[in-house]
């Protein structure tokens, strides 16, 4: 009898995994919505018909009790997919770090679950008539871990350290738009730019804008060989720094003087686990050794769905991913090429059969969850018309292209899908695959470029990082991000527009307009918007996500 | 014999040195610019060169080989660019990790390879003999990454027996240091199998015989002091892939050794890291293939140093 038993599971666990080593080829079943292109602001949360909650749990892990009412106390266990870098705000930028930093930082402003901008050691905020100053009027009476105030004087240090290039802080770039903090009484401080900018708070909003304790900042001063990075941990949040061991845990504990009453955290401990391998995360999930895991490869998500313990969210993130074309080629100077690409590639079937349903399609250069968003008249899908156009254009004869890509699997298999698409209008495309390092250097040498696949995420959630960094002439190569040299003095001129005045509708406006020229134009072939997929025990709620795939626990507890 | 391990000792000075430099050129020419890949795609021109020059990646070569090399001196391997990690720190706790996951993975092989390659070549040709050698090939085919998956779904998953990964408890260590020794558990049968046949073959073994000793005593007293001689060679050389981290296995079990760590660091070129590696298991090459000569004096006594 025992023998069957361990057969049978030996059966199954081979017919699980002889299913996870199939190719994408065969499309993904899923249960899923086709994707619409529709925004979809709010993070759907994939509940299954469960039982009584309060039935008793079969996990033999899990040392949660089951009690009708959540209880205080425990510990979340989270399986995060990579080590993280840094544990300061002012140094990172990946967002696993970010994920562990949110935990421990609070900025003077933070987003929504909706992306929308509230206040956090900020009570309240207003900019200058011409948008080239913002007053903030801190909340008083709230000390960093270490028990020193949070004042005027610490936001005046935090952004005075991190935006000096000597510092040699990761985000210094980021903040390199303020031109002066100037510390205007102990709870007011004001925040002056370079040039006009009216998203100065989306920039506040941002993780590396979280405050740090002056007494580390000083430290660092003082002793150039402090390791703050991994030792200087110390912001206002609600839980406060443990341990960092590499390749094993980062531990936090809550931090009882917390100023925010209404928002104190319900367990005492939450241990980040950095797990690699995406089967492995998600096994320890089905065994209780982790609480919540994210990012969950779209294969396991759909077999999650039908795990009664397990609750899945999945939603649109702020990625865009895309092809980009290097306008130095001739091959890419009709409009007419550029438009046949867009409508040859079947950006649903992408979605279907790469994506298993986990995605949206893309209709603007940035995603719905970005401030100053417009929804442009997608490319619809359609052979017989990319064909014409291509019959139209100055290529009619169609043309060979190599096709850059990282080589992560997530990004081949999309080269590969528009490979094949793309061989219907003509176009020979010839898929290589990089190294992220390696490719990022050949964009940013900006030599031997052709087409080449790109994800863009704006952390700033606003139009300005979204667009800018990506189709403004003075943002090519060697330096930045336009790795498609795309040219177009318009459009320079109402990005400047855009972010100086400080009226709202004025500049959604011209970011809608913007939005229209770019989509039109067509430097980019338009792909789709992946989801985030995290996957959690039934029993822990509490936690929600941001649309940039971020996600918040600190009101996490268990049911 | 001490004559012999002072003249290794000191053949491995200037191998080591030719190491460092093949591990510094070839971390330096590879593609790829650290500084963008620590900051991103965002960092201002200024910072850029300002970075390149605070870290000496301007400086020529030569320049920073020697300046890395002053730091070996004086034991210090550098920070890491990716984690800020005290380089030596860091490869002394996960050496631990892997020296222990090392060592059980070969203890498992060792324990079922001789065994079960002993079993096989004294019953020749039989069911037994057949099915161990089937068993074999099976093993050596199955890829590891595979088999520890299939471990975790049926002993963490299914059945509950042991965590699905990490470290911190014995638990953890099982199901990754079965992984790891079965596919050489399989190697060491094959050889240990050939070997102990080809002793059988000899005239001393006919003789042991012929006087009419236990085939038990033939076997283990005779035969397997001298039919072991490859197989420590093999074990020892086994030994030595692992130890410089069993990168799939700790990949899959998220087990925190020297394996993971290495593939980390070459991913987002960690300089420091991945140099300080390439010589940390340089050295315990060198080392173990001492030891495995060292140890052929213990088998067999006859064995000279010259």
């Amino acid at each position: 009898m025992k023998m069957k038993q361990v057969g049978l599971s030996v059966a199954v666990s081979l017919a699980v995994l002889l299913a996870a080593c199939s190719s994408n080829d065969d499309a993904g079943t899923t249960e899923n919505d086709p994707a619409t292109n529709e925004a979809n602001t709010s993070n759907e949360v994939v509940d299954n018909e469960a039982e009584a909650a309060n039935e008793p749990n079969e996990e033999e892990d899990n040392n949660e009790p089951v009690a009708e009412e959540p209880s205080e106390g425990g510990e979340v266990v989270v399986g995060i997919e990579a080590e993280p870098t840094s544990m300061d705000p002012h140094n990172t930028t990946d967002s696993v770090s970010a994920t562990v930093q949110s935990t421990m930082y609070e900025g003077l402003l933070r987003f929504d679950e909706s992306m929308e901008i509230v206040n956090v050691l900020a009570e309240d905020y207003d900019y200058s008539d011409d948008a080239t100053a913002i007053t903030f009027y801190l909340r008083e009476g709230v000390e960093f871990h270490d028990g020193t105030p949070f004042n005027a004087e610490a936001v005046k240090t935090n952004f005075d350290y991190v935006r000096d290039e000597e510092n040699g802080l990761a985000r210094a770039s980021f903040f390199s738009f303020i031109e002066d903090v100037t510390v205007d009484d102990e709870y007011t401080v004001t925040v002056t730019a370079t040039e006009p900018n009216s998203a100065m708070a989306a920039y506040m909003a941002h993780s590396s804008a979280g405050m740090k304790s002056v007494d580390e900042i000083q430290k660092k001063i003082d002793d150039p060989d402090y390791n703050i990075d991994r030792e200087g941990a110390v912001g206002t949040g609600p839980f406060q720094f443990v341990e960092w061991r590499d390749g094993e845990h980062v531990v936090v504990e809550k931090f009882d003087g917390y100023w925010n009453d209404e928002e104190l955290a319900k367990v005492d401990q939450i241990t980040f686990r950095p797990v690699q391998e995406a089967a492995t995360r998600v096994n320890m999930l089905r065994t209780g050794e982790v609480d919540i895991v994210f990012p969950v490869p779209t294969l396991d998500a759909s077999e999650l769905e039908n795990d009664e313990d397990i609750d899945l969210y999945t939603g649109p993130t702020t990625d865009t991913f895309y092809i980009g074309m290097n306008f130095q080629e001739d091959k890419y100077q009709d409009i007419n090429v550029r438009h046949a690409m867009n409508h040859a590639v079947d950006k649903d079937g992408l979605i279907a059969q790469v994506l298993d349903g986990y995605g949206t399609i893309v209709d603007s250069a940035i995603a719905p969850n970005i401030y100053g968003y417009a929804s442009q008249p997608i490319y619809e899908y359609d052979v017989d018309l990319a064909q014409e156009l291509m019959a139209d254009s100055d290529q009619p004869d169609g043309f060979s292209a190599t096709l850059w890509t990282r080589n992560s699997t997530e990004f081949i298999s999309v080269a590969e899908y528009v490979a094949i698409q793309l061989a219907e209008i003509g176009i020979d495309i010839e898929v290589q695959a990089f190294e992220s390092g390696t490719l990022f250097d050949m964009l940013d040498a900006g030599e031997g470029t052709d087409l080449f696949i790109g994800r863009w995420s704006p952390g700033t959630g606003e139009a300005d990082y979204g667009l800018r960094p990506n189709f403004a002439s003075d943002r090519v190569p060697p330096n930045f991000n336009n790795s498609g040299f795309y040219i177009n003095e318009e459009l320079d001129g109402m990005f400047d527009d855009a972010i100086s005045t400080p009226d709202e509708d004025e500049a959604l406006e011209t970011y809608a307009d913007i939005q229209e020229i770019i989509y039109q134009d067509a430097p980019w072939v338009f792909l789709h918007i992946p989801d985030a997929i995290i996957a959690k025990d039934r029993d822990l709620v509490g936690i929600y996500v941001l649309p940039t795939g971020a996600v918040n626990l600190n009101l996490a507890e268990f049911n | 014999m001490l004559q012999f391990v002072i003249r290794r000792l000191l053949g491995m000075i200037p191998i080591l040195f030719i190491i460092t430099i093949i591990s510094f050129l070839f971390v330096h020419l590879t593609p790829g610019d650290p500084i963008r890949i620590m900051y991103g795609a965002e960092i201002s021109q200024d910072m850029y060169e300002q970075m390149r020059e605070r870290e000496g990646f301007n400086d020529p070569l030569y320049v920073q080989y020697f300046s890395y090399m002053s730091g070996l001196f004086q034991g210090d391997f550098g920070q890491s660019y990716r984690t800020r990690a005290d380089v030596a720190d860091e490869v002394l706790r996960r050496f631990g990790f892997t020296f222990i996951l090392t060592m059980l993975s070969m203890f498992w092989a060792i324990v079922i390879g001789v065994t079960v390659g002993i079993i096989s070549a004294t019953k020749r040709n039989s069911l037994v003999d057949r099915a161990g050698m089937i068993s074999t090939i099976t093993a050596l085919s199955i890829p590891e990454f595979w088999f520890g998956l299939m471990l975790m779904q049926l002993f963490a998953v299914q059945l509950g027996w042991f965590p699905t990964s990490g470290s911190g408890s014995v638990a953890h260590i099982i199901l990754p240091s079965i992984t790891l020794g079965f596919g050489v558990a399989a190697t060491i049968v094959r050889f240990t199998r050939s070997s102990v046949l080809e002793v059988l073959r000899e005239d001393y073994v006919r003789t042991a015989r012929a006087k009419g000793q236990k085939e038990s005593v033939v076997v283990w007293s005779h035969v397997l002091r001298n039919a072991l001689i490859p197989v420590v060679t093999m074990a020892g050389l086994q030994f030595g892939f692992l130890i410089g981290g069993a990168v799939v296995v700790e990949q899959v079990f998220a087990w925190p050794g020297l394996g993971s760590y290495l593939i980390d660091s070459i991913l987002t070129r960690d300089y420091p890291v991945i140099q300080a590696l390439i010589l940390l298991f340089s050295v315990q090459f060198l080392v173990i293939n001492l030891l495995v000569d060292i140890s052929y004096g213990f088998l067999n006594p006859q064995i000279r140093y010259e």
